[in-house]
This record gives C-alpha cells, sequence and structure tokens, in this order.
C-alpha cells in the first residue's frame, strides 16, 4: 500500500465535480516529470456509498480510488475530512498529495499538513518538476505577483491547486475501488454538519445580462457608484461589483461578480476601478468582449481584457458615457 | 469566556510594490503598512461578542517585527483588552508552520474558548495560520465563516461561505478557531477615547526563548517551505491600452464595443 501522488475527490453527495480530474491530469503530468508511474496514482473519497461514483474515477486517471466510507464523514465537515486524509496519508506515504482550492479543500487541507507537520502550498495555478523538484507556482500580494515556492525535503508535499490550473484527464485507465472504513466516529467529531442554505438574493440576476459595467474599490465610495451607474444605463446593462465594493457595503452582495458572488458570462463586460483579483477574475474572464478602466498600468485586470484605458474612472466613464449616447443617437 | 484574534500587519494595497534584489519578496522599504484587511472583521466580530458582554476579556496576538505593534495598537483603541506582540528576528524569515507553532507555544495555557482570524492575509494570502493553528492545539477549525453565533457554552455555530451563494452550517464544540471572510459585518473605527484609552494597555512581548523555541528548529522547518522567486505575473494576451483625450478614447472604445460586441 503505496503511491507516489495522491490526489483527493472532490464530490457532492457522490456527484463526482471536475476539480477532480483535473487535479488527476496535473497528477499524471507530474508522473510523467519524475519518471513515476501511472499505477503510482491514488484517488482518495470521502463520505458514504461512494463506491458507484469512484469507478468513474477509477476509469478516468486514478489507478486506485480509496473510499474512506462512514455515516460520521457523510457530509464534510473540517474535522471528519482531516482525520481520514491524516490516516490515509500516513498508510500511503505519498510524495505529492494534491488537493482541489475549493471551499472544502482550503478548509481541510492546512489542517491535514499541520498534522503532519509538514509544510503546504495553498491555491497553486502550477506544479512542475524543475531540475528534478516539484515546484509549486501561487500568486501573492492578490495576483500581483507570482511567489514559487519549493518545500525542500518535506514528506509529503502538500498543495491546494486553483481550478482551472491543469486540463481534466482525458485518457482511460483500468483502475480499482477499494473501499474502506473511514475509522471516524461521529461521536469522536468535534464538528457537526448541520445543512446547506442559499446566501442571500435579490431582484437582481447577473447571469442573464448581455452587459455589465462593474465598479471596484476604485470608485471610492458608495456615493460616487453614479458614474458607473450611468454608462449601464445608457448601455441597457446591468451593474456589477468586485468584493470589496459589496464587503463595504457600497452595493448589496447580489451584485457580487467572483469565486464567492455570481459568474457570469455577458456580451460586453466593463470593469471600472477594479485591479483583478483572481477570485473575481475567475467570475467574469467568459464575458465575450472585456473594458478594463484602472489608474495602475500593472492592474490584473489589463491581462484578461480585450481593450484597457490606464487612467482616471472618474474623467473616462462619463466620456463613455456621453459617447455611447452619441452614438445611439446616430443609429 | 475569553476570546484571542490573530492579526497581522500587512502592506497597505496601494504600497509602491518592487520586487526585492534576490528576487525573492517584495523590497520592505518604500512600504506602508496597516492592520490585515481580513483581521479587521475576525476583530470586530469579537467586539459584538464583547459588547454583548459573552466575552469577557478579549487578547490580540501577531507575531512580527518592530513595526508590528502600532497594528496591536489599532486593535487596542478599538477595544481589545491587551495584546501580545510575538518578535524574533529568528521569525523574520519563518515558514507559517513556525509562526503557528510560535503562536501555540504563547496560547496553548490561555484558555481562549474562541480564536478567531482573518481568511488570509492580504500579503501573502496563504489562508494556513487559522487551520494550523486549531491543528496544532486540537480544536475543531471552520474558515471563511460569513456567520458566528454562540448557542451556548459549549457550541458556537457558524456559516461557511461555499461557491455559488450558499452557506455550510457546521457547530463546532467549545473551544474552537474560526477565520472569517470580510463582508461579515461593517468594521468599526477607533474613537479618540479608545486611542487614548489604548495608550495604557499592555502589549507584552515574547520572544523565543520566552517561548522555549529554538531558533535551529525554526530554520529547519523555514528550508521546506523556501521562495525560489517572486515575479510580475506572466501578461497573458493581454488588453490593447488605449490612450489619449477622454473623449477620444471614449470615442474608440465605442468603435470597437459596436464592432466587437453588437451592443450599442
Amino acid at each position: 500500500m503505496a503511491c507516489k501522488i495522491l490526489t483527493l475527490v472532490e464530490h457532492e453527495s457522490g456527484a463526482i465535480r471536475d476539480t477532480t480530474f483535473e487535479l488527476l491530469g496535473l497528477a499524471h503530468r507530474l508522473a510523467g516529470e519524475a519518471g513515476w508511474s501511472a499505477s503510482d496514482i491514488k484517488a482518495l473519497a470521502i463520505g458514504q456509498d461512494l463506491a458507484g461514483p469512484a469507478s468513474s474515477v477509477a476509469a478516468r486517471g486514478a489507478a486506485e480510488v480509496i473510499c474512506a466510507e462512514g455515516e460520521a464523514v457523510r457530509d464534510y465537515t473540517c474535522d471528519g475530512h482531516a482525520r481520514v486524509l491524516e490516516s490515509v496519508i500516513g498508510a500511503e506515504s505519498p510524495e505529492i498529495v494534491l488537493i482541489g482550492h475549493t471551499p472544502n479543500g482550503w478548509d481541510c487541507a492546512p489542517v491535514v499538513a499541520a498534522g503532519l507537520g509538514v509544510p503546504i502550498a495553498t491555491e497553486c495555478s502550477n506544479v512542475a518538476f524543475e531540475n528534478g523538484r516539484p515546484l509549486f507556482t501561487r500568486k501573492a500580494f492578490n495576483g500581483k505577483f507570482i511567489q514559487v515556492v519549493d518545500l525542500g525535503d518535506a514528506r509529503p508535499k502538500v498543495a491546494t491547486v486553483q481550478r482551472g490550473a491543469s486540463p481534466a484527464f482525458g485518457g482511460g485507465t483500468p483502475g480499482t475501488v477499494r473501499v474502506v472504513p473511514a475509522g471516524v466516529a461521529a461521536g469522536e467529531l468535534r464538528a457537526a454538519f448541520a445543512g446547506v442554505k442559499k446566501g442571500e438574493t435579490g431582484a437582481v440576476d447577473l447571469t442573464q445580462a448581455s452587459v455589465i459595467v462593474s465598479g471596484g474599490r476604485g470608485v471610492g465610495a458608495a456615493e460616487k457608484f453614479g458614474v458607473v451607474r450611468e454608462l449601464a444605463a445608457a448601455l441597457g446593462g446591468q451593474i456589477g461589483a468586485s468584493r470589496p465594493v459589496t464587503d463595504m457595503g457600497w452595493l448589496p452582495h447580489e451584485h457580487q461578480v467572483g469565486s464567492s458572488g455570481v459568474t457570469v458570462n455577458p456580451k460586453l463586460y466593463i470593469a471600472c476601478g477594479i485591479s483583478g483579483a483572481i477570485q473575481h477574475i475567475v467570475g467574469m474572464k467568459g464575458s465575450g468582449y472585456i473594458v478594463a478602466i484602472n489608474k495602475d498600468p500593472d492592474a490584473p485586470i489589463f491581462g484578461v481584457a480585450d481593450v484597457g484605458v490606464v487612467g482616471d474612472l472618474f474623467e473616462i466613464v462619463p466620456a463613455l458615457t456621453r459617447a455611447v449616447k452619441e452614438a445611439k443617437g446616430q443609429t | 469566556m475569553n476570546a484571542l484574534v490573530l492579526i497581522k500587519q500587512v502592506p497597505n494595497t496601494d504600497s509602491p510594490f518592487r520586487i526585492n534584489s534576490a528576487g525573492t519578496w517584495v523590497e520592505e522599504g518604500n512600504l506602508t503598512y496597516g492592520l490585515n484587511d481580513y483581521d479587521r472583521y475576525a476583530l470586530e466580530e469579537l467586539l459584538r461578542l464583547k459588547d454583548a458582554g459573552t466575552i469577557t476579556e478579549l487578547v490580540a496576538l501577531t507575531v512580527g517585527p518592530e513595526r508590528a505593534s502600532s497594528a496591536l495598537r489599532t486593535c487596542l483603541a478599538t477595544g481589545a483588552d491587551r495584546a501580545v506582540h510575538i518578535k524574533d528576528d529568528a521569525l523574520a524569515a519563518a515558514d507559517p508552520l513556525s509562526v503557528a507553532r510560535a503562536i501555540v507555544a504563547a496560547v496553548k495555557d490561555g484558555g481562549f474558548s474562541l480564536i478567531l482570524a482573518g481568511l488570509q492575509a492580504d500579503d501573502d494570502n496563504y489562508m494556513q495560520i487559522g487551520p494550523f493553528v486549531a491543528r496544532l492545539l486540537g480544536r475543531p477549525c471552520a474558515t471563511a465563516v460569513m456567520r458566528l453565533e454562540l448557542r451556548d457554552g459549549a457550541t458556537v455555530r457558524v456559516e461557511r461561505e461555499l461557491e455559488n451563494n450558499r452557506l455550510q452550517i457546521v457547530d463546532l464544540r467549545l473551544p474552537a478557531v474560526i477565520t472569517v471572510q470580510t463582508g461579515i459585518n461593517e468594521p468599526r473605527y477607533a474613537s479618540l477615547k479608545g486611542i487614548m484609552a489604548a495608550k495604557k494597555k499592555e502589549i507584552r512581548t515574547l520572544t523565543l526563548s520566552d517561548l522555549k523555541l529554538d531558533a535551529g528548529a525554526i530554520a529547519a522547518a523555514s528550508a521546506r517551505f523556501r521562495t525560489v522567486r517572486l515575479a510580475p505575473p506572466p501578461k497573458a494576451k493581454g488588453a490593447e491600452i488605449l490612450s489619449g483625450p477622454a473623449d477620444q478614447v471614449a470615442k474608440e472604445l465605442v468603435r470597437r464595443i459596436r464592432e466587437k460586441t453588437g451592443v450599442i
């Protein structure tokens, strides 16, 4: 019982999430770089009644899927998942452990690392061997910089990996499924699952909008949102926002675009005073045409925009509103 | 009950960031610093419990160089009762696990029923210290919490932020460690009276020897978390940047929007 790479299966009540296959895609590339065999890649699924769904993971990348099952771990809790992960990692002694950087992944992965006494590289956008060593690439300073981390002689090397960091594994594998008891009793857990609920919702539905004009921290204050509103009105679009804007109460939460808000794909997305933290970008990068207006020429938003203007949004946005009105008047 | 907030002083996001000559972190000389934004929300959540009489003593703790004491003063000025500053040159380049071990050495006998921290620090974005401290203390943990409610003296119910505007509800047995997401509350600002009162409050400084920790062990652990390089992100395709007078740029934008999207 040993493997080189162990990945965590992310699922919701047995429905396997795409992250799982992306981690396996990454695992196969890393195994290739390290000269390990595909049979050295295993996946761990934690929950109840997983043997059926696990077989799809065994067929798409994992040489073995270990299903750690038990009533106490049917629903995710950090305490339950971390205990199972620590014990399975102990038994399998992998070199590398890959966990999705999802709300559950980032919740339990550092707990597991601390339990094993090893460091962890979080929110990695890439893992790759360089001169024989696995290096972990992640963003720092909210995306202003890319940091490359070497975890030295740590064993295992634990990482949480961003969604989309790797293509999903595309091949087929003759993997097996092994069901084992999770070995965790509800009574010993100090966390109890009490349900999942919808967050606040309002009348605004940005997911259906064909034009979205979004404001960020750069707008500066709730009462300064007028320029954003006027441009949205001129274009017949909706108003979006980045996280700081809704956190500060300038706009209600339902306007928030990004990983903790909504994912949007309008024909036109105009970002005003939004620096472009990764959490925002994942929610809007699928837009048809992206315009960014920001005073900082190094703002990451310009990396995903089609066209950008570096300057004061309070000059450019009103000028754009006038030009839109004028253009509409001419047609 | 007593509570602890773990805080960090971080560079202000509008500071001029430059990569250092070794290419491993940012040049610190040009930066201005403040209390990490996420931590303001963690502090506020505990201040509310203190206002309600649920928390008797609220302690703020940081690990950092001399300058970090001003972030502790900010906590004291808004209502924390006292502060602990773990300060040692041997921690300057320490890995996150060593930082967590230092925190645990300082607080393990402190009798804190609740330990709160921000979900992440605005500089390194690691998201590790809270969960690390939880595991090393043997306590349950929840991250990215958007709502926190003490049910009785033994349980705290939290709502964790999931994707797609959903929340997971979890009951944690106390003592527990929780990291909070921004937006959980509206952090208060210090009053003039609070700022004055903070000057009389205690900031206790602890070194590695006070904590009975070994600098050699920290150096060894830190070799397992080494930043090989820090670099600007690769410019993917990158936007074409328009320049010129605002009205002219606006006309050009309209032309392109019309051509590419047809929405005008």
